[in-house]
């Protein structure tokens, strides 16, 4: 049952009677889980204003996930770099600065001098999560 | 943010001021619950000055700590150890300059900073004046140096100050290279001749002592204990970190064929001789794993020795300031080409 203001108009053809319009800046969205962590991109909003982005951001990206902070970035103000034409990791070798590149090596040196065991226990303290 | 509303002249340590007690005890409860602070929430006053000199304290560290061991690149002994001493001053700097940001946030300029290190109103750690003569050297500092580094930046990874916290973290990660890169170098030595077996000798013995001060005074001297370990600035004390460090490096060492020596050093930071020519030292009588308490025993280090050298008169102090204020006035173009031609940009100071 359509209502009866929509009865009411003729259905219009052709071009639109309103004129175009603009749309606003996109602003990129980063949020924060939880307190301490590091924020992500969460995606965009269009907003006029920063005061309108960070708005548009909490009721949109703020009410998909549980998260603690925002922050909302004017695109234009992001530099970036480019992939095919824009090498940021070197292509050669880059062991040398890297633990793992090490860790093999330095492992089976440490057994010539000492036992498994002891291997173990001192390198219980070596920092785990490497790049 | 508050860097605006704090000038410099008011970062000292105040213990007189009074903070509001409910604002206060919230944010107690906030560090004991192991939330962490960030640079827009309200912090006491001395909680916001403790936590930039320890970040300041660390970030001069990482780039006088760089200058000593740039020494060496040319000097490397094999392509691979130079692009991996290259890479490694690369990431002490950028430590530098991740822990200068934290600083800037806290409140201090970063132009302040690198002036104030220039002239001796702050200080970077006292391990660095002493001097690397050897390549043996520079594989020591990369083991026991950055091995005593980690111990105590995974302590402080479990701080309450957020962006510390984080920049730490980061930052532990290019150290695991160094000390993988650092073991391996001092494997290699202790699997060579019988000379590069006394070059490694010679170097640990330089080095030992530095590092058992590295962690700070013992407990009973070290003032600044007390509230920072209750605001989780620092989470481990002095006393804890040197016994867990000499139960890891101690019996490694010994395994490598080394000796732990106690040694008296000379004002050029190397091993004292005595009239007879031979070298002023003992093996250290007291390493020895504690079946009853699981430690490893050492003698303490030379504490004289160690606030004489805090206070500017150790082997390098000077040789490490000046270079560094010798780059800095020396950069000043480079500084000026990088900001633009019409000046540098007026001084937050």
């Amino acid at each position: 049952m359509v209502s009866r203001i929509r009865e009411q108009f003729e259905a219009s053809e052709g071009e639109l009677a309103t004129p175009a319009e603009a749309d606003p800046k996109p602003y990129e969205v980063f949020i924060q889980l939880t307190r301490g962590q590091p924020h992500t991109h969460a995606g965009t909003v269009d907003a006029v204003d920063d005061q309108m982005a960070l708005e548009y951001a909490r009721k949109h990206y703020g009410r998909d996930q549980e998260c603690v902070h925002m922050w909302v970035v004017p695109r234009e103000a992001i530099m970036s770099t480019g992939y095919d034409d824009d090498l940021i990791w070197p292509l050669t070798d880059q062991g040398y600065r890297l633990a793992r590149g090490y860790a093999a090596d330095v492992r089976r040196k440490w057994e010539r001098f000492r036992s498994v065991k002891d291997v173990d226990q001192y390198q219980a303290e070596d920092i785990k999560e490497t790049f | 943010m508050s860097a605006g509303e704090t000038t410099t002249e008011e970062l000292k340590l105040d213990w007189g001021i009074q903070e509001d007690p409910d604002r206060l005890a919230e944010f107690q409860r906030r560090i004991d619950a192991r939330e962490l602070v960030e640079v827009d929430d309200w912090m006491p006053h001395n909680y916001r000055v403790g936590m930039l000199r320890v970040a300041e304290h660390h970030a001069n560290s990482e780039i006088v700590g760089a200058l000593p061991e740039g020494e060496w690149i040319t000097r490397a002994p094999s392509l691979l150890r130079k692009l991996a001493l290259i890479a490694k001053v690369q990431d002490e700097v950028g430590h530098g300059q991740m822990l200068y940001h934290v600083c800037q946030d806290l409140g201090k300029p970063r132009d302040q900073m690198l002036r104030d290190l220039c002239t001796g109103k702050t200080r970077y750690h006292n391990v660095f004046n002493y001097p690397a003569p050897t390549w043996a050297d520079v594989a020591m500092i990369q083991w026991l140096v950055d091995g005593a580094a980690i111990l105590n930046q995974k302590s402080l990874a479990e701080g309450s100050y957020g962006p510390y916290v984080r920049t730490m973290k980061r930052i532990n990660m290019e150290e695991a290279f160094h000390f993988k890169s650092g073991e391996d170098m001092v494997l290699t030595l202790m699997s060579g001749t019988k000379r590069q077996k006394q070059m490694g000798q010679e170097a640990f013995d330089r080095w030992w002592s530095p590092c058992l001060m590295f962690f700070g005074p013992p407990d009973k001297e070290s003032t600044k204990t007390g509230p920072f370990m209750q605001w989780r600035i620092k989470t481990a004390t002095n006393d804890t970190l040197r016994e867990k460090y000499v139960d890891r490096f101690a019996p490694a060492a010994l395994a490598l064929g080394l000796k732990i020596h106690v040694a008296n050093k000379n004002p050029d930071g190397l091993i004292a001789t005595k009239p007879d020519g031979t070298l002023d030292m003992i093996e250290d009588p007291l390493i020895r794993l504690d079946d009853k308490t699981g430690h490893w025993g050492f003698t303490q280090p030379d504490w004289e020795e160690f606030y004489r050298v805090i206070g500017g008169d150790g082997p390098c102090n000077k040789q490490r300031v000046a270079l560094r204020r010798f780059s800095y006035e020396q950069g000043q173009w480079g500084r000026k080409a990088g900001l633009g031609c019409a000046g540098l940009p007026p001084t937050r100071n």
